[in-house]
């Protein structure tokens, strides 16, 4: 176990080194740079631009740029940001990064929420009016989008009814303890359910077709043959097995759970690093864009991981040496 | 067993989420003492007499107000290197200038009290107020010098500054003594108001930090640690979230009868509703109410809207020339190389074009009657604007086709699109950006009036607007019409920037004698310094450019300007609305 472990871990290194030359070349070869289109102010010298591409390294070869892109990460150094003046990438990541993940977090645990339990019962009670139910409030879910679910919730919850509020992480600032917990734990509220129901009808279908298929196989037959009652069953046989899927996806959940959700923090103007990302992306701030993919790419990876190591937890055939 | 711990967790979520709603209940009632409901509670608490004597008394002191912006400032909050409009938004209310623009654009006094400019018109020295930093210190001549000098720094540009052009024609800048500053320029300067009217930053900060480390240091980005001269001071942030602005006890004017002003960052679609409900007092700069929204807001008792022309504008370019190759890659702007674009030479293709598009119903349509109609480039509010001057090329198809025919370019095939004089096909290439929803949909509408009138447009896939924008200046490509917008500032009408041939942000590539030498004309020293004599320069010059169509004038949307009904003592100037915002104060 512990070799395996190590040598995915080793594994990381060329496909860490090959995702950043694969982000770096394509993100150079869009076209454009971070000076671009900035010339639209008669007042500023266009001169100006050609000094600063200069001073940003914009004018070196690409595999220059890179090289010091590389060596300046290996040392732990993500640079400065090149559309926010004097901030470095560092910075701007640790000011959204908590939010994003409590939002994620938050927002997986709503879908879990939701998504087991009906799961379980739309499985039990197959083809009953329940489970049609269930399913065609998942599905509404995942049809509707973000954006318009998160303006129907900030109109109705926060406007009208005023429960909760709808823009930003607090309310007001120089808050803090208890205090803060629950401000920030409202303002999670609606973000978090807007996402979180989005994706409950995957995990819910998931989980009911995983149960109805373990139900069918023999070890229940003989659970039941024991004469063990339907809930044990259900919860220590059927429910076990069933959640081995579940797993899996919760460890490709896991690399999103950082990447944030574009459109909910906008709807809700939640900074996170979903909105950095994208507005890196339309600036060509390369630094931001690197690092952002960098983390990502990490977290992916190590979910990949952490699912496989769960997997030989639960599921007793699975060896790995 | 199990499933009993499932219920037990069900209903501890359920009670959890009960918690958060009654919390909230309360958390109303104490978070709404930060935003308006609180000017409605306060005469409760204080009593009849407060109310009674400072009604008639004039302002009353105290309140916060809520303003919303749409995007994040990017967090540089010096004034030397800021570069977004969502920092210039909140440096409005931290810093000042020596000058500030009047409700006629004209400079009036800020920082400096009064100026006086030698008979060569080579020197303006300006005699300071009174006015200290908002830690403090006093505000001095030094301050002044520091700021010039930096921006003449010769890292200044590699350190991320832009701001160059004020330093241009600057020779030097020298403190006579604490309260009097000297500039002195290398030439007659006919905008030496306009070159000293930037930003002041404090010496006894920034005096010993290399231009280089400026960007980063803490005094341009925290909270608490940016100092202006201005009236309120940001004193806490959290970012992209809200900047929170105090007010200045010591501002050099008098204490802001506000306590401040907090500025959120909102998410537009649902601004009107948060204005209704009380949760937002004020949208102003940058962006304001857009237009489709101005009926909703508008309509709301207690909000006050005004509004006014912004002076910036759309427009659609001509490609009248095109660069080589090789002055694009080398950067060189020489009108010699150019390469004429024949499709366009004619002058009465291009008036033809003006007249086939209808700009009103574009205006009416896509802005909801929220802006006006151009001809030239210089807004109702300034003091060169001439309606007599130009052609207002009011909507005509048939003049539109009179012109094409008289110039030759007629339909000879027979395929509905005309031909140029030759007889060979004659499409024109139309590109714009995406990013600005109205002008992106105006582009479909425009090519739809030109093929009405026959002429055959290829509308082009938009590109995102940075390399659309880098396309319309390296211009060694087959562009025949572009759609873009200009964003000026109402400091001088001298269109030099923008119009003369040689000019970089001639994107047009408009080579006219006649038209440099009435640009040339109407900063020619000494006569320029009679307004009079400009305005008839800029007239004459409008009317050359009105009647030759380098480009089509589009629209200029209007900035709408939304606030509480019980703020009072918004100046309402064409460039804003933010002059002298120590004076704002709420009515309860």
């Amino acid at each position: 176990m512990h070799k395996y472990i190590i040598r995915r871990i080793l594994q990381f290194i060329p496909m860490l080194f090959l995702i950043t030359v694969l982000v770096f070349g394509l993100a150079k070869a869009a076209p454009g740079d971070p000076l671009t289109g900035e010339m639209l102010d008669p007042e500023i010298d266009p001169a100006v631009y050609e000094i600063r591409r200069e001073a940003l390294g914009l004018n070196d070869p690409i595999y220059v740029q890179y090289w010091n892109w590389l060596s300046s990460v290996s040392q732990g150094d993500f640079g400065k940001s090149m559309q926010y003046t004097g901030r470095s990438v560092m910075e701007l990541i640790q000011a959204r990064v908590w939010n994003t993940f409590y939002l994620s977090l938050f927002a997986l645990g709503v879908t879990l929420a939701i998504a087991i339990p009906i799961g379980i019962y739309s499985a039990n009670r197959k083809y009953s009016l329940f489970d049609y139910g269930a399913t065609t409030f998942a599905f509404l879910g995942l049809a509707t989008p973000n954006f318009f679910a998160g303006l129907l919730a900030i109109y109705v919850f926060a406007l009208t009814l005023g429960w909760f509020p709808a823009q930003g992480t607090t309310t007001a600032l120089g808050l803090s303890g208890f205090e803060l917990f629950i401000d920030k734990l409202r303002h999670l509220v609606l973000p978090g359910l807007t996402l979180g129901l989005a994706s409950t009808a995957a995990y819910m279908r998931y989980m009911r077709t995983e149960i109805l298929e373990v139900k069918g196989s023999d070890f229940i037959r003989t659970a039941h043959a024991k004469g063990l009652s339907n809930e044990s069953v259900l919860y220590k046989h059927t429910l076990r097995n069933a959640l081995i899927p579940i797993i899996t996806l919760l460890g490709l959940e896991f690399g999103t759970l950082l990447s944030g959700a574009i459109i909910t923090e906008r709807v809700f103007n939640y900074p996170g690093l979903g909105t950095l990302f994208l507005n890196a992306i339309s600036n060509r701030d390369y630094p931001v864009i690197m690092a952002i993919n960098l983390i990502l790419a990490v977290s992916i990876l190590v979910g990949n991981l952490l699912a496989d190591i769960f997997y030989a937890i639960v599921d007793p055939r699975i060896r790995y040496d | 067993m199990k499933l009993s711990k499932f219920w037990l967790m069900l209903v501890l979520a359920l009670a959890l989420a009960f918690t958060l709603v009654a919390c909230g209940g309360d958390e109303d009632d104490t978070t709404t003492d930060d935003t308006p409901d609180q000017t409605d509670d306060t005469p409760d608490d204080d009593g009849d007499e407060d109310e009674g004597e400072e009604t008639t008394e004039g302002p009353q002191q105290g309140g916060t107000i809520v303003a919303g912006m749409y995007s994040a400032p990017g967090h540089q909050f010096n004034p030397l290197f800021y570069s977004d409009a969502y920092e210039a938004n909140i440096l409005s209310f931290t810093h000042e200038s020596l000058v500030a623009l009047d409700e006629n654009l004209d400079w009036e006094p800020s920082l400096a009290e009064s100026w006086e400019i030698n008979d060569d018109y080579t020197e303006i020295t300006f005699t300071l107020n009174e006015a200290t930093w908002q830690d403090g210190e006093p505000f001095t001549a030094d301050d002044v010098v520091f700021t010039y000098e930096t921006i003449q720094d010769e890292d200044y540009v590699a350190a991320g500054g832009v701001r160059t052009n004020y330093v241009a024609n600057l020779e030097s800048v020298e403190a006579v003594d604490p309260q009097t500053v000297k500039f002195t320029y290398t030439d007659v300067n006919i905008n030496a108001l306009y070159d000293a009217s930037f930003i002041i930053v404090p010496k006894h900060i920034f005096g010993d930090v290399p231009v280089l480390e400026m960007p980063d240091h803490s005094a341009s980005r925290n909270a608490g640690e940016v100092i202006g001269t201005g009236p309120y001071q940001l004193t806490d942030m959290l970012e992209g979230e809200q900047y929170v602005l105090t007010s200045y006890e010591g501002y050099w004017q008098g204490a802001p009868n506000l306590d401040g002003i907090t500025w959120r960052v909102i998410e537009q679609s649902i601004m009107p509703g948060l204005l209704e409900s009380g949760q937002l007092d004020m949208v102003a700069e940058p962006n304001g109410v857009p237009a489709a929204d101005f009926e909703a807001v508008d309509a709301l008792d207690h909000i006050t809207t005004y509004v006014t022309q912004d002076f910036g504008y759309q427009y659609m370019g001509f490609k009248l020339h095109h660069r080589t190759t090789d002055d694009v890659e080398n950067g060189v702007i020489d009108p010699d190389n150019w390469v004429e674009n024949e499709k366009v030479a004619d002058v009465r293709v291009r008036q033809a074009i003006v007249y086939a598009i209808n700009r009103q119903a574009i205006v009416d349509g896509l802005l909801f009657g929220m802006g006006t109609v151009l001809n030239a480039n210089f807004p109702e509010a300034s003091w060169a604007f001439d309606e007599s001057a130009v052609n207002p090329y009011d909507f005509s198809p048939e003049t539109a086709e009179e012109l094409l025919d008289e110039a030759g370019y007629v339909d000879v095939t027979g395929d509905g699109f005309r031909e140029d004089p030759d007889g060979n096909e004659w499409v024109l290439n139309l590109d714009y950006p995406t990013g600005n929803q109205v002008r992106e949909r105006s582009a479909p509408i425009i090519v739809e009036n030109l093929e009405a009138v026959g002429i055959k447009v290829d509308l082009r896939n938009p590109r995102e607007a940075g390399p659309h924008f880098d396309l319309v200046e390296k211009d060694n490509h087959d562009w025949d019409m572009y759609l873009a917008g200009w964003s000026l500032s109402a400091a001088d009408p001298d269109p030099s920037a923008l119009w003369l041939s040689t000019a970089p942000y001639n994107y047009t590539r408009w080579n006219d004698a006649t038209s440099d030498e009435l640009i040339k004309a109407g900063v020619q020293a000494p006569d320029a310094f009679d307004q009079d004599y400009r305005k008839q320069a800029y007239s004459d010059w409008a009317a050359h450019m009105s009647e030759q169509v380098p480009q089509v004038f589009l629209y200029s949307a209007d900035n709408i300007y939304a606030y509480n009904a019980n703020l009072k003592e918004v100046k309402h100037y064409p460039a804003g609305i933010y002059a002298d915002s120590h004076l704002w104060y709420l009515e309860q």
